[in-house]
């Protein structure tokens, strides 16, 4: 399979996680969490990238346990053909719906409402889908590669959003530090880890293409911790500058904050240009889901190559993504509930069970070879 | 490589299909810098001052335009008068590169929060433009008026409010998003600059405004208006809006005098100040403590007995303007009390911050009943720096 040849290093899996893990967050995040948890936001968040650390832990427990095989030969082993199978199929065709096509139509939305407004979202969307769609194709080594070019861009114009916006921020916007008490940092968190790490499930499908596995761990770790506190911060500076009323009411918080970048009257509206680090993460994020689902199903149905599947598969996700939300309440009704218990299942539910059935097929093994002996 | 090449194709041609769909071209716009909010009965009376590019570029002479032009039209919402103008305009109406909105007292009186919620929701507005309160006159009214130096007035009217909240300090810039802030915050009432027409309003309307050395009309900032919700109230005189500058620690510069020992006055140029607002509840009994810094520098003396050349004189300079400023801020903070009930420094935010639990339930009756009852300790530190270029003034030494 084509899989077992490629090879991606250490470091361009890392790069690949941490721009996973900001993906579609990055715009959308910082809103729902300060209307959750208010002028908490950032604590919550904390605690989100606290959380993500043991998930992290869950994943590469897994993936060590069964080495060079990805999430869908895992499962089939453990759970046997043809439930394992049926599981993986289920898993897949869902995390479709959900995962990439909520991912462009992030894009579409936030081109539409922000900058192009009498531009028809499905146009942006085939342009956004076509590049997911040679990316994919090209397979993990390209874009990994391409991910690892792009990287210091995107590294630069975040550095550059957190000074440019530094001299804007008020410290009395966080205070009174935990005034509810600590009951509403809990859904905030839970909303921040249903985003950015609860998908993590799907890199295990690139997993086994690192080249050394022990890298591999400690860029799996490595990137979801940096990818995280760089949302901390994100979601800390909405709160610090925009307050968390403003942040709570606007849709794309992130946006609002370069429009608030302003030195010296020269270097302003530059919100555009900050734009390119979104298109960057969600980009990555939408490519890393294609591939991990095109490769999913031809591990299902035990095809030689995942290529073909690629182009139908695009053409069904532009589709999907104009059709998916009929509007923005919808989709913010949909990420606060339904995302929410979904990402739970097969982000946390999946991966226990899957421990558990090892745990439990270990000590049958154990015994049976005991009693033989 | 077929297949390659009709790949490419589609690209290329896909590319070329979104740039062409929501092209701007700078032809077809018309960008508007000054945006005038009146209610004409039920319906929102909505002015739009764009610029007339021609006229404004320097390397054609003036052909005897005017520079902008104000088009005016009346609908039951903001959003359907802004469309409807285009029935006048020649282009469409370009709203990032807005300087100012101005809102008329008389539409401030009945509530402003309605007309807000276009400009936070449209994507054009951006949050860097200003917003004054028109006093006296309508919005549609004070866009009219010509201004000299600055062809285009909302130019004017934008640096104008800047460079006086810098150096004078009567007047406060306020953002779209400070503003909604405000009125959204339980703790805090909003504010707004006021801008008058001083002089006549017809001969201002015309060219002959700007032809003359002394304009006989011009566009004033005086004073802040005070919002209860958000309904204009009333007023702060300049030496009222001073005094809230300086709780706020708005003021970066700005000039006062004290009077000198046996009559005289010496003026002083504050170069730097920094307020802290502190508040904490003592047995359900709120309280506020203003601590103020304040550099200045002697700026002007016109008393001739003032010995300069002495540190004891510039220290009882400093405790005469300490209890000065303090009588300032205390004017101000008198009239939002007693006056208007209105809490427009956040004091009730400063106790929040410090004390969330005890908010609670001072917050239920805040503007009414715990604010104008509010224990407010101000303190003034006052420094006097330098002395300028001379030493004593040479009025000592004048031949008597």
């Amino acid at each position: 399979m084509v899989s077992k040849q490629v090879k991606i290093s250490g470091r361009q899996f890392m790069v690949l996680t941490t721009l996973f893990t900001i993906g579609s967050a990055i715009l959308i995040i910082p809103s729902g969490m300060a209307f959750l948890a208010k002028q908490d936001a950032w604590i919550a968040a904390l605690v989100g990238v606290g959380s993500g650390f043991l998930l992290v832990w869950i994943y590469n427990t897994i993936a060590t346990l069964y080495p060079r095989m990805t999430l869908v030969e895992i499962i089939e082993t453990l759970l046997g053909k043809w439930l394992g199978k049926t599981i993986s199929l289920l898993f897949i065709v869902t995390l479709f719906l959900s995962g990439p096509t909520a991912v462009l139509y992030d894009v579409g939305n936030f081109l539409t409402t922000q900058i192009m407004p009498e531009t028809p979202a499905l146009s942006v969307n085939i342009l956004f889908a076509v590049i997911v769609v040679m990316g994919a194709r090209l397979g993990i080594e390209t874009f990994a590669r391409s991910a690892e070019l792009l990287f210091p861009l995107f590294i630069l114009l975040y550095i550059s959003l957190v000074i440019l916006i530094a001299p804007e921020i008020k410290l009395e916007n966080v205070e009174p530090v935990l005034e509810a008490g600590i009951g509403p940092i809990w859904p905030a968190a839970l909303s921040f880890i249903s985003v950015l790490f609860l998908p993590h499930i799907v890199l295990l499908m690139i997993f086994p293409a690192v080249n050394r596995i022990d890298n591999a761990r400690k860029a799996f770790f490595n990137g979801s911790m940096f990818g995280g506190l760089m949302m901390v911060l994100i979601v800390a500076l909405a709160i610090l500058v925009l307050g968390p009323d403003l942040t709570a009411r606007s849709i794309f918080p992130s946006y609002f904050l370069a429009q608030k970048i302003s030195i010296g009257n020269f270097l302003q509206r530059i919100e555009a240009i900050m734009a390119v680090m979104w298109f960057i993460s969600l980009y990555f994020r939408a490519t890393i889901y294609i591939y991990g689902i095109v490769l999913a199903i031809a591990q299902i149905f035990n095809l030689k190559d995942y290529r073909p599947l690629i182009l139908p598969l695009g053409m069904i996700l532009v589709v999907m993504s104009v059709v998916i939300y009929p509007n923005v309440p919808y989709q913010q009704m949909w990420d606060g509930t339904v995302w929410l218990s979904y990402t739970l299942s097969i982000g946390l539910l999946l991966p226990l069970l899957l421990l558990c059935i090892h745990v439990i097929r270990k000590l049958l093994s154990k015994k049976r070879t005991e009693s033989k002996g | 490589m077929k297949q390659k090449a009709f790949l490419f194709l589609i690209l290329t041609l896909g590319t070329l299909l979104t740039g062409c769909w929501n092209r701007k071209e700078l032809n077809e716009l018309a960008i508007a810098v000054g945006l005038g909010i009146d209610k004409q009965g039920d319906q929102f009376r909505v002015s739009v001052q764009v610029v007339d590019p021609g006229e404004v570029s320097t390397q054609k002479g003036a052909s005897g335009r005017a520079p902008a032009i104000l088009y005016t039209s009346e609908a039951d919402t903001v959003f359907e008068a802004v469309r409807k103008i285009t029935t006048l305009s020649p282009r469409k109406i370009y709203f990032p590169h807005l300087r100012i909105c101005v809102i008329s007292e008389s539409m401030a009186m009945e509530g402003i929060a309605k007309a807000l919620d276009f400009l936070s929701r449209d994507h054009e507005f951006r949050s860097d433009f200003y917003l004054v309160i028109s006093k006296g006159a309508s919005a549609e009214d004070t866009l009219k008026i010509m201004t000299p130096f600055d062809p285009i007035p909302a130019d004017k009217l934008f640096s104008s409010l800047e460079s006086s909240e810098k150096n004078w300090s009567p007047s406060t810039t306020v953002t779209l998003d400070q503003l909604m802030a405000d009125l959204i915050s339980e703790g805090k009432q909003p504010i707004l600059t006021g801008l008058q027409i001083a002089g006549d309003q017809d001969s201002g309307e015309t060219k002959k405004n700007v032809e003359k050395i002394s304009p006989p009309t011009s566009l004033q900032f005086s004073g802040l208006a005070v919002f209860k919700k958000d309904r204009l109230i009333g007023w702060l005189n300049e030496i009222e809006s001073k005094g809230y500058n300086f709780i706020l620690g708005k003021v970066q510069s700005s000039v006062g005098f004290v009077s000198c020992p046996k009559g005289g006055k010496v003026a002083l140029e504050i170069i730097r100040t920094q307020s802290a607002i502190k508040g904490s509840v003592n047995r359900g009994e709120p309280r506020i403590n203003i601590n103020l810094q304040i550099e200045a520098n002697v700026g002007e003396v016109e008393c001739s007995d003032l010995d300069l050349t002495k540190v004891s004189t510039i220290y009882d300079l400093q405790k005469r303007s300490e209890e000065k400023i303090a009588g300032v801020i205390e004017s101000a903070i008198k009239k939002a009390q007693k006056s208007y009930k209105a809490d427009i420094f956040g004091f009730g935010e400063a106790i929040h911050r410090s004390n969330p639990k005890a908010w609670k339930s001072l917050k239920q009756n805040w503007d009414k009943e715990q604010f104008p009852e509010l224990q407010v300790n101000i303190k003034v530190d006052f420094r006097i720096r330098r002395l300028g270029t001379t030493g004593s003034s040479f009025l000592n030494e004048i031949k008597k």
